[in-house]
């Protein structure tokens, strides 16, 4: 009797594993919308400009020249942030287009004009 | 910063990106408003604090076991949903 509990279980085990396989295997491909990398980013430059803007301006931290922030504004000089506040920013911006900037560029982005380049170079963003 | 000699800068704004990265990802409002609180306030307070490497160190070290559970801890949260807080905006699809 044990025996056939003990081989049932092995069953069930194998059958949740499967089907734990299949979901993974599903979920990897519809993340998100799909769109062919060969169509061209929907995004105009002057609509990422708008949007970067508009999540400076939304940052409670970004005390300094609020009223007039420019592709020429620079984090540290002009908006008074350190560099955990820099980090912090990059972080909103990712999660407005939807992307993950490497831990290598975002270190060297310094200024909105910067991080705009960035994004429209960026083919995942939206 | 300069108290921190063996550990580089972007390694600790690393830690500290990855920490945001997911305190966010929380579904729940409160954990995740906390977490972000936490991050805020425990780096800016240990950047004050810290003066030996030895400590600087440790408090890496410590932040880093922080943010495995922070991880393990947000899935978790993923798996359930919540009601809406009063408080929270309602995002509009763009």
């Amino acid at each position: 009797m044990f025996r056939t509990v003990l081989k049932q279980s092995a069953i069930i085990a194998k059958q949740q594993q499967k089907s734990l396989l299949f979901k993974t295997a599903t979920t990897g491909i519809n993340t998100g919308a799909l769109r062919f990398y060969s169509a061209a980013s929907t995004l105009s430059k002057d609509d990422i400009t708008k949007r970067v803007i508009d999540v400076v301006k939304s940052f409670d931290k970004a005390t300094a020249a609020k009223e007039n922030i420019t592709a020429q504004t620079t984090f540290h000089k002009d908006l008074g942030l350190d560099s955990l506040d820099t980090v912090e920013l990059l972080v909103a911006v990712e999660e407005e287009f939807d992307i993950e900037i490497p831990d290598k560029v975002a270190d060297e982005l310094k200024s909105v004009g910067e991080t705009i380049n960035y994004i429209s170079s960026n083919p995942e963003a939206n | 910063m300069s108290t921190i000699a063996a550990l580089t800068k972007p390694q600790i704004l690393n830690l500290y990106r990855q920490y945001i990265r997911t305190a966010k990802d929380f579904t729940s409002y409160n954990f995740r408003e906390y977490f972000l609180r936490k991050a805020r306030r425990d780096f800016r307070l240990y950047k004050d604090q810290i003066k030996t490497e030895e400590d600087a160190l440790a408090k890496f070290n410590m932040i880093r076991e922080e943010l495995a559970i922070l991880k393990r801890q947000s899935i978790i949260s993923e798996m359930y949903t919540f009601d809406k807080l009063v408080v929270e905006p309602i995002k509009t699809p763009k």
